[in-house]
């Protein structure tokens, strides 16, 4: 027994010892590295966008040499995604869309940025609407805006030209549209316009964007206590729209299911006259598909002449994975900061930036929506213009009108539901000329209801 | 299995020295044989020639034979900007991994279930035939939940080999085949390295695994077709690009490059199964063969 | 076993059943070990590590997650049949099984009979029948994810898709293939039937050479033509291969998802949802998390209607498979 005590002292001394060297170790551990991953391009991106990437890294370390960056290759796709968050295997700043943010902050998957935001020297220059995307319902930030788009038109300039069309006068009313689709259909062979239609939600969201255009709303109020309202006039028109394209004038070609991804692909390879999606496109046809800049052509979405009609907009932003050490959030902000947010508030950094990207060919200057207020946003690309090396001239229709449309952000509650719901109806009308679009919309807004109650 | 030097007996000897049959006989086998060609070989032959034309040539001429020339330029990018190289090795070493699960699982339990009978055997027999006639797809949701959030080690498997090698063990089928295979090994073998002192790891090692190679070799083909073709569970477990296998990876390269670098990289994909196929005709035949034969 | 004083290695079968007329020593840990009972734990350890965790486990825990609503935030609640009455009354769960329905029956018409018939043919091959085998697998043996893909690029619908070009040349076409809600279905089913048919042709063609000539020449004496003698001969003779490999085509295209999901990812309007597809939807296709519980049940009502339908079956054709 005495031998058991004794051992049991020991024990304790060695413990305590040993507690003791750690705590001292630990404030000598302040001073030593800590690493963060972080999403960079999406997956199969050029090798010259990947040197880019490593560039800004490389500088970035250089500036906080206590904190190591990993890159980690990162595409936001729904299933994915969830796994990645369930799994706890995102990187530690990560990217999320607008409409998936606040959901997420609510249920506390996304960690609280707001005492390190409050530092920023810029954090008061931010649009209001843009930052309330990053905002739960607690008034916390859980993350911070790091890309805004508006729906666009983006048109082919070759195919207008061929077809007889002006390319610098590209359309400005839903009727031009249709007119110009079926000019191009039948002049040129291919689609004149093409709109998204596949089953992974990118359907609805294009619908839901005409609709906004003509007038109409997918939602009324905020939450679980929302009402759908799929179903009224404006998407009747747009569906009948989209019929008469489609069976009357043949001008959409004859594959319809295309999703973000396809289109641009389909559009860089000369097949599309016109088609919309979100104003940066730019950047993913240069770097995946090696578009030629001389196609291509930008202007708004055509709004109707009613007081509600607006264009949709959206955007992603920059979050840091909840369960991380205080040292690990001081570096994720500082990376954000750095890699997202000051080129557009430091002209130092705005320029050393666009060299960078204009060293390794990648785009400089695709429009983009403000972040912070216009000043900022001005003061911006007055910075770079020297580097701009996008066909700016192509796009000046989509420059000299955006800032005239209104801004709608996307459907609130339930967003990515209220798209699915409309999938089926948009398939429909296109692969089928005797679709019953009024009893197709009352499925889908029950569907949308339904999912807008449960909070999914 | 009779060997037939002259057909299978349908049509008698007899039968076959009257023109008439003989001829409308060869005819339907041309016939079938240029179907075969068509179907068969076909698209595959499409695909080498479409992974080397440019991508404008592809869709605006698909059936047309290089009408501006070929573009080997398709290959190199699949291989370097694609990295089709990389997502081929994970397919490989998951293959690989799994081949060897599977082939410890089946071994060892066949051993025991087989030679060793403990008296729990039939207990064990019995689950497993029970999973057989479980479909896949109910365990899926659970397996994911499981590999995502490891209970006691509380540990993720996502984006980890593991979470592949470790279910695809799990084959009831292959356990039942090779336990019944071990079932019909002579009996006097093991006695009489019983009697000469051969423990049982022995007897497993140097005696009954030497014996088991042609039903080690119908388990090793389907374990690498099974590793090789499945889609859904590597795309769940694996979510991080650069250890994707190639199924996985295909339909997310197929939207992010030109179509004609696309199809490069799916030649490239098919070339390995297509040689080892034409290599390893027989196993593969055998063995599908052999399983037809089992249950006939 | 034997008595704890005289340890012998592990009992054969043989010798089990000769221990039963001895007296019954006493149990112990060290009996049991001494009698080899320990080398037999060892050897399973394997499997029942790899079972129990990664088989077995998840089974229960389906059935278990199926009446409980789950997000992986916090625990599970139980909420009784209400997934189960949540899958009955969702319109798509109608429409998936419609679906699959649609997808086993076509399949079955396309890739039964045809490769039995090529199959024969085959059989009567004299020579370099292994070039007839060659080919007919060749399909099987490429990924499917690839001969999807390749596939999808064939069924471009515009006139300068590859099929639409061929079938051009014949006068035909162009065809809308995956772009129509009644085309999308039949066209992965003919995808499906080139993927698959060649395994079909080579078990249905060893058990063809299985047959004993010896019958067809006692036909042949009595006079039966060659078809007469596949009807009375060939085929009784492989109705076990052939039963077997009717159910599991079924229980196979009952459970299809590779197709509908890469070709039309259940499209145009739902035309190609299958049941698979809709419980891949219910558990991953949210990116916000999935609702398992739905999936879970989903998953057990295809698992019980397959069982029953294999029991049923098999009772069915007992009599028509024993010799």
């Amino acid at each position: 027994m005495k031998s058991t005590r004794l051992a049991m002292i020991v024990v304790a001394v060695v413990v305590l010892g040993v507690g003791a060297s750690s705590a001292a170790g630990s404030t000598r551990a302040a001073k030593k590295n800590v690493t963060i991953s972080v999403a960079s391009l999406i997956p199969g991106s050029t090798p010259e966008a990947i040197k880019q990437f490593n560039a800004q890294v490389a500088e970035f370390e250089k500036k906080n040499p206590t904190i190591k960056v990993k890159p980690v290759e990162y595409q936001w796709t729904a299933p994915t995604f969830a796994a990645k968050l369930a799994a706890g295997t995102l990187p530690t700043v990560f990217e999320v869309p607008f409409t998936d943010a606040r959901t997420l902050g609510d249920r506390g998957q996304l960690a609280n940025l707001t005492p390190y935001f409050k530092k920023l020297p810029y954090h008061k220059k931010y649009n209001k609407a843009v930052l309330a995307e990053g905002t739960d319902a607690k008034g916390q930030i859980i993350a911070l805006p790091k890309g805004a788009y508006a729906q666009a038109l983006h048109y082919n300039r070759a195919l207008f030209k061929q077809a007889g069309l002006n390319p610098n006068k590209p359309p400005t009313t839903w009727a031009q549209i249709r007119k110009d689709a079926r000019i191009i259909s039948q002049k040129t062979g291919k689609p004149g316009y093409v709109e998204m239609a596949k089953n992974d939600n990118t359907a609805g969201w294009i619908l839901t964007s005409v609709v906004y255009s003509l007038g109409g709303r997918m939602e009324k109020g905020t939450g679980t206590h929302a009402k759908a309202t799929l179903n009224n006039k404006y998407t009747v028109k747009a569906l009948n729209m989209l019929k008469a394209m489609r069976w009357t004038d043949n001008s959409m070609g004859s594959n319809f299911d295309l999703g973000w991804s396809d289109i641009n692909q389909a559009f860089a390879a000369g097949q599309v006259g016109m088609y919309i999606s979100g104003s940066d496109v730019y950047t993913n046809l240069v770097q995946a598909y090696n578009v030629n800049s001389s196609i291509y052509g930008l202007t708004t979405v055509p709004l109707a002449k009613n007081a509600k009609a607006g264009v949709l907009g959206g955007g992603t932003l920059a979050a840091v994975r909840p369960k991380v050490n205080k040292v690990q959030l001081s570096a994720a902000m500082k990376w954000i900061s750095f890699f997202y947010e000051q080129p557009l508030v430091s002209k130092k950094q705005a320029i050393r930036n666009a060299k960078t990207l204009v060293a390794n060919h990648q785009p400089v200057g695709v429009p983009a929506l403000p972040l912070f207020n216009k000043k900022q946003y001005n003061l911006a690309n007055k910075w770079i213009k020297p580097y701009i090396n996008v066909p700016l001239g192509h796009m000046k229709p989509f420059l000299n009108g955006i800032f005239k449309q209104k801004l709608i952000p996307e459907p609130a509650a339930s967003t990515q539901s209220v798209y699915n719901a409309l999938n089926a109806v948009v398939e429909s009308v296109l692969t089928n000329q005797n679709t019953n679009v009024g009893q197709m919309l009352q499925q889908a807004n029950a569907q949308a209801q339904a999912a807008i109650k449960q909070g999914s | 299995m009779s060997k037939p030097s002259s057909g299978g007996g349908l049509i008698s000897e007899l039968q076959w020295l009257k023109p008439g049959t003989r001829w409308g006989m060869r005819g339907l086998q041309v016939l079938l044989l240029v179907a075969l060609v068509v179907i068969g070989l076909g698209p595959i032959l499409w695909l080498a020639k479409s992974a080397i034309t440019p991508t404008i040539d592809t869709i605006s001429h698909p059936m047309a034979l290089f009408p501006h020339g070929a573009a080997w330029s398709n290959l190199s990018q699949a291989w370097n900007d694609v990295h089709v190289g990389r997502y081929f090795w994970n397919t490989v070493v998951i293959a690989f991994g799994s081949w060897a699960v599977q082939i410890v699982v089946a071994t060892t339990g066949g051993f025991a279930l087989s030679v060793l009978r403990p008296r729990y055997a039939p207990l064990i027999k019995g689950l497993l035939l029970a999973t057989l006639f479980v479909p896949a797809i109910v365990l899926l949701v659970p397996l994911y939940i499981e590999v995502v959030h490891l209970p006691i080690v509380h540990k993720s498997l996502i984006d980890s080999y593991w979470a592949l090698w470790l279910p695809y063990g799990a084959s009831a089928f292959n356990v039942i085949i090779v336990t019944r295979f071990f079932d019909n090994l002579p009996r006097e073998i093991f006695e009489a390295a019983e009697i000469d002192g051969a423990g049982p790891f022995q007897l497993f090692w140097r005696i009954v695994l030497p014996m088991s190679k042609p039903i080690l070799g119908v388990v090793s083909v389907f374990a690498v077709l099974v590793s090789w073709k499945d889609f859904l569970w590597p795309s769940l477990v694996l979510p991080n690009p650069n250890v994707q296998p190639l199924s996985v990876r295909l339909p997310s390269i197929e939207l992010q490059t030109s179509v004609g670098v696309f199809l490069a990289a799916m030649f490239i994909a098919c070339l390995v199964p297509i040689a080892g196929f034409l290599i390893f005709q027989r196993s593969f035949l055998g063995g599908t063969g052999l399983g037809g034969a089992i249950k006939g | 076993m034997t008595t704890v004083d005289q340890p012998r290695e592990p009992a054969l079968s043989s010798e089990r059943g000769l221990s039963r007329s001895y007296a019954r020593p006493r149990r112990t840990p060290l009996t049991w070990v001494r009698g080899g009972g320990l080398a037999a734990f060892l050897f399973l350890v394997p499997l029942l590590f790899v079972f129990g965790a990664f088989s077995w486990y998840p089974i229960v825990r389906t059935a278990i997650m199926a009446f409980q609503h789950t997000n992986l935030v916090e625990a599970p609640t139980w909420v009784g049949f209400q997934n189960f009455a949540a899958v009955w009354h969702d319109p798509l769960f109608r429409v998936a099984v419609k679906n699959t329905a649609y997808f086993a029956l076509l399949a079955l018409l396309f890739g039964y009979p045809i490769p039995l018939m090529a199959a024969v043919l085959m059989s009567e091959v004299r020579k370099r029948r292994g070039v007839y085998s060659v080919l007919a697998f060749l399909p099987v043996v490429i990924p499917p994810v690839v001969g999807v893909l390749l596939w999808k690029t064939f069924y471009d619908a515009s006139s300068l898709g590859v099929f639409n070009t061929i079938l051009h040349w014949v006068g035909l076409g162009p065809y809308p293939w995956l772009q129509s809600q009644q085309w999308a279905m039949p066209s992965l089913v003919l995808y499906s039937t080139w993927a698959n048919a060649g395994a079909t042709i080579i078990i249905y063609l060893a058990a063809l050479i299985g047959v004993n000539p010896e019958l067809y020449e006692a036909a042949s004496v009595d006079g039966a033509g060659v078809l007469r003698k596949v009807w009375h001969i060939t085929l009784p003779q492989i109705r076990g291969v052939l039963l077997v490999t009717l159910i599991l085509q079924i229980i196979g295209t009952a459970q299809v998802f590779l197709e509908p999901y890469l070709f039309t990812s259940g499209g145009p309007n739902n035309a190609t949802l299958t049941v698979l597809l809709l419980i891949y939807n219910y558990a991953f296709a949210n990116s916000l998390g999935g609702n398992y519980g739905l999936a879970t049940a989903l998953s057990l009502m295809l698992a019980g209607f397959l069982v029953v339908f294999s029991l049923v079956y098999l009772r069915a054709t007992r009599s028509w498979s024993t010799r």
